[in-house]
């Protein structure tokens, strides 16, 4: 058994007092707890961004890698030790910004990872400057006139690049959110958790309140998540009490590691002090 | 030339084969006992173009290419043009007289070569597919220089086997072998070449390439997790370790970008598992952020770099060494890290085995650095002895050690000697982030003054656990000389084969080669410098680097200079035409 307790260190929290990350580390932890995992057994990678302190706050292992980078660092702990539950965090600058690539690539590969993106559609550390969730006319500091652009739409990349299973929760939803967290956890593959994520000190639009109005659960709806066309429909819905927050689709295929049958007892643990390379010599007499 | 000393080069257009032509009697030179190097020369392109395949035999070791050689294999008139005035006195052209125009070449300035024209493409036709041309040169060289038939053979058996069909396509190559060897035999029965080879065979020996032999040394170690983009010249390591990862139970992933490439390598190398990955100068632009990350972090991993002609696209398929600087300081802030450059096979070997060793026991990334030449050269040398190789990981804790521990292990924890121990995720009292941002012993992010510069000094002393003889330089040639010859990299072997040529005219000159560059060999570097009558350093690249840097650490300035920057590797006559210029 592992209690919420074991997963709390002593680290200072350095978010904002009401940030919406509290409740995301929160569920988090509390997934693990639920499904008895040994915070020895688990590796939490962030990037950089007000996320990316999430691993110096629950106390497994961890890799805080730099901006943009987590799915790539987290795939290289997974795909070395499989035995291990890897949680990628980051933020939507960081995963749909500049780390665009890795998760598309992940989603593709379906690494066995969870990935729980901190989407405050804002790139908060920086102080203010539009992401690439920002709905299209948004002010922020880099964007005076408005974000010219349209949205990242991180559900639909994710069906289209073949993802199996993929997820939106809301910080202001915790009981729903961790629920999310446990199933991607449990899910055999890479597994999108998006998270609505206010952030109090730089996004006046996407709040608790606007999106405690705005949000719906799927799974309180006549929704199933067994088909991907129906999952992109869902995924194009956004709007006044018209955002679906649950899982939008899930599907079993085999993940990345169960081809690699060789990597499966994990190479990080292969003994490698009597490796024989004659036979790779022999081509060269 | 004349008994078993050869060169030769075979020319064509890119998809005609002649590494092929290259390889084959490189193999068959190799089997009758003989020493060779080979080394290519090819454009970024799959078809046309020109390529050139170049090798040297010989009894005695062969480190490197020569100006001249005597025999020149032309499958496109080209080839002549281009390459005939390279020819010794008396030396052959062997082509394919059944390319249109190729008669016609103007060799009229040397009256002394032999021309033998042999139906190539004719020949292979009649076999049923143009393909056997190259092949069909193979036997007619194998005619003139007099190659051992049976061992020619045992080449063609094995390059073929494992290829599909190989049954046929064996025997149809054996038979373009014999078309090409008879049909030199019948029509220039009275032709006394030069040039013989014999069977010499005494010992085994391998033959191979700098990223084979960097590879092997890198299963070796225990490498056990590889990404990697493909990039000239570093590809060939991507396939090596791609084409063993189910025998040697690696992960190798050809990632989407060398951005990905590096941070999965600081995810993976945090698991314990040695961790590498190979490319060249514009994949490191990418990786140099996450570079710092395992050097902030203190993650052990090998970054192998094989340089080209740069900046930028550069020639990309052409050799340099002008990314010593930029392996030295890339990515922000300062952190300590290795850097070996290998100056042959054997050092590609042994050195990249060793480097997993020290990156372990240093706990910061380290760096091969090579280059085009060294990379996609083959030359033989002695079957690798690995009886006296021990793995070392340094402070990497084990599970027994970690169970034990009666408290917390800290990670960064601030020690004497500068390294911490290391535990791994599945441990038990060690949990702690691997962090790209400043921290406390126990990985917490911090801003503290006194814990930045403790942990700033810390990295820097773990250096000193590396002593100076383990990265020497490697001193060749006699102690007392009129002349001393400073170089690192893959200049060595062109080095070592000028000294040959010097010692024959009385030319008393020793070398220093700098294989490890970080750390650097102060001591003994200075000490030689200081006692040489007279330095030359050597470098393909404009501005010096090694040279700037022997500067900064020892306050010495090599005056004389041989510097090459054409993308072609320095010939040893070029080396030897200077020191007799600085002496
Ligand atoms: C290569 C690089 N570029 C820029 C930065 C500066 N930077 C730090 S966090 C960040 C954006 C953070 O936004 P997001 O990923 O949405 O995270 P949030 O802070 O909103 O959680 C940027 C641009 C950096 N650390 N590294
Ligand atoms: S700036 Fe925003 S995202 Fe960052 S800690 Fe504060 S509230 Fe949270
Ligand atoms: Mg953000």
């Amino acid at each position: 058994m592992t209690s919420i307790k074991d997963l709390d260190n002593a680290n200072v929290i350095q978010w904002c007092p009401g940030c919406g990350d509290f409740p995301i580390l929160t569920a988090i932890k509390q997934a693990i707890s639920e499904l008895g995992l040994n915070p020895k057994d688990v590796v939490v990678v962030s990037g950089i961004g007000c996320s990316g302190k999430t691993p110096h706050y629950i106390n497994t292992y961890g890799v805080e890698s730099i901006h943009g980078r987590p799915v790539a660092a987290a795939t290289g702990v997974h795909l070395a030790n499989p035995n291990l539950t890897v949680i990628a965090v980051g933020g939507d600058g960081d995963g749909y910004g500049i780390g665009l690539n890795h998760f598309v690539q992940a989603v593709r590969r379906n690494v066995n990872i969870t990935y729980v993106v901190m989407n405050n559609h804002i790139y908060a550390l920086t102080k203010g400057q539009t992401s690439p969730t920002s709905l299209k006319g948004t002010k922020t500091k880099s964007t005076p006139h408005g974000a010219i652009e349209h949205p990242v739409n991180p559900m639909a990349l994710a069906l289209a690049a073949d993802g199996t299973f993929v997820a939106r929760g809301f910080s202001g939803n915790l009981k729903h959110l961790a629920g999310l967290i446990k199933k991607g956890i449990t899910h055999n593959g890479f597994a999108l958790v998006d998270v609505l994520q206010p952030c109090v000190s730089w996004n006046h639009e996407q709040t608790y309140e606007f999106l405690t109005e705005n949000t719906y659960e799927l799974e309180k709806s006549k929704y199933k998540p067994d088909n991907r066309d129906k999952a992109f429909e869902k995924a194009r819905e956004w709007g006044l009490k018209k955002i679906p927050i649950g899982l939008f689709y899930e599907e079993k295929q085999p993940s990345y590691a169960d081809q690699l049958p060789w990597a499966k007892p994990p190479v990080a643990l292969d003994p490698i002090d009597d490796i024989d390379i004659k036979p790779l010599l022999e081509k060269y007499y | 030339m004349g008994i078993n000393k050869i060169a030769l080069k075979a020319g064509g257009p890119a998809g005609a084969g002649v590494f092929t032509i290259g390889a084959m009697i490189a193999r068959t030179l190799q089997k009758m006992g003989l020493q060779v190097f080979y080394t290519a020369d090819y454009p970024s392109l799959i078809k046309g173009g020109h390529n050139a395949c170049y090798l040297r035999a010989e009894q005695e070791e062969v480190h490197s290419q020569l100006q001249i050689i005597d025999v020149l294999v032309a499958v496109d008139a080209q080839s002549i043009e281009k390459h005939y005035k390279e020819l010794t006195e008396n030396g052959a052209v062997i082509y394919d007289s059944d390319v249109r125009g190729i008669d016609k070449v103007d060799t009229s300035e040397r009256k002394d070569i032999v021309m033998i024209p042999v139906p190539m493409t004719k020949t292979a036709r009649e076999l049923g597919d143009k393909i056997y041309r190259n092949v069909v040169a193979v036997g007619a060289v194998a005619a003139l220089i007099q190659l051992d038939r049976k061992k020619l053979e045992m080449t063609l058996e094995k390059h073929f086997s494992g290829k599909k069909k190989d049954s046929n396509i064996i025997e149809a190559n054996k038979s373009a072998v014999k078309k090409g060897h008879d049909y030199v035999k019948e029509n220039f029965k009275d032709l006394d070449f030069k040039v013989k080879m014999e069977d010499k065979y005494k010992e085994e020996s391998i033959l191979l390439t700098g990223n084979d032999a960097c590879s092997i040394g890198a299963i070796k170690a225990g490498c056990k997790f590889v990404s990697e983009y493909p990039m000239t010249p570093s590809s060939s390591i991507l396939h090596f370790m791609a084409s063993n990862e189910e025998k040697y139970k690696i992960v190798v992933k050809h990632a989407e970008s060398e951005i990905a490439v590096i941070n999965m390598l600081c995810g993976s190398a945090m698991t314990g598992a040695r961790s590498m990955t190979a490319t060249s100068g514009g994949g490191f632009a990418l990786m140099s952020e996450g570079f710092g990350m395992a050097g902030l972090s203190e993650t052990p991993f090998v970054v192998i770099q094989s340089q080209r002609t740069g900046p930028s696209t550069g020639i990309p398929t052409y050799t340099e060494q002008s990314d010593l600087r930029f392996m030295i300081h890339a990515s922000q802030g300062e952190f300590p890290r290795l850097l070996c450059a290998p100056g042959d096979v054997d050092e590609c070997f042994y050195e990249t085995f060793k480097m997993f060793n020290l990156t372990d026991r240093v706990q910061t990334p380290g760096i091969i650095l090579i280059d085009k030449h060294i990379s996609a050269s083959a030359k033989t040398t002695k079957p690798f002895d690995t009886s006296k190789l021990k793995i070392e990981r340094g402070k990497l804790m084990t599970m027994e050690q970690m169970e034990k521990a009666k408290e917390k292990v800290l990670r960064y924890k601030i020690t004497e000697d500068g390294i911490s121990p290391r535990p791994v995720p599945g441990q038990p009292n060690g949990r702690y982030v691997s962090t790209s941002y400043e921290h406390w012993e126990d990985s917490f992010t911090t801003e503290d003054s006194q814990m930045r510069i403790a942990q700033v000094d810390k990295r820097d002393r773990k250096m000193l656990n590396i002593k100076e003889e383990e990265i020497a330089p490697v001193m060749i040639g006699p102690d007392n000389a009129d002349l001393t010859i400073v170089s690192w990299g893959s200049n060595k072997g062109m080095i070592q084969q000028a000294m040959k040529f010097l010692k024959n005219e009385g030319i008393n000159v020793n070398f220093m080669h700098v294989l490890w560059i970080l750390p650097f060999p102060v001591k003994k570097v200075t000490e030689v410098l200081s006692k040489a009558k007279k330095v030359l350093i050597v470098e393909q690249n404009k501005y010096g680097q090694l040279r700037g840097l022997i500067r900064e650490l020892t306050g010495i300035l090599i005056e004389n200079t041989l510097f090459k920057y054409d993308g072609r590797p320095i010939d040893p006559e070029e080396i030897c035409h200077k020191v007799k210029e600085v002496m």
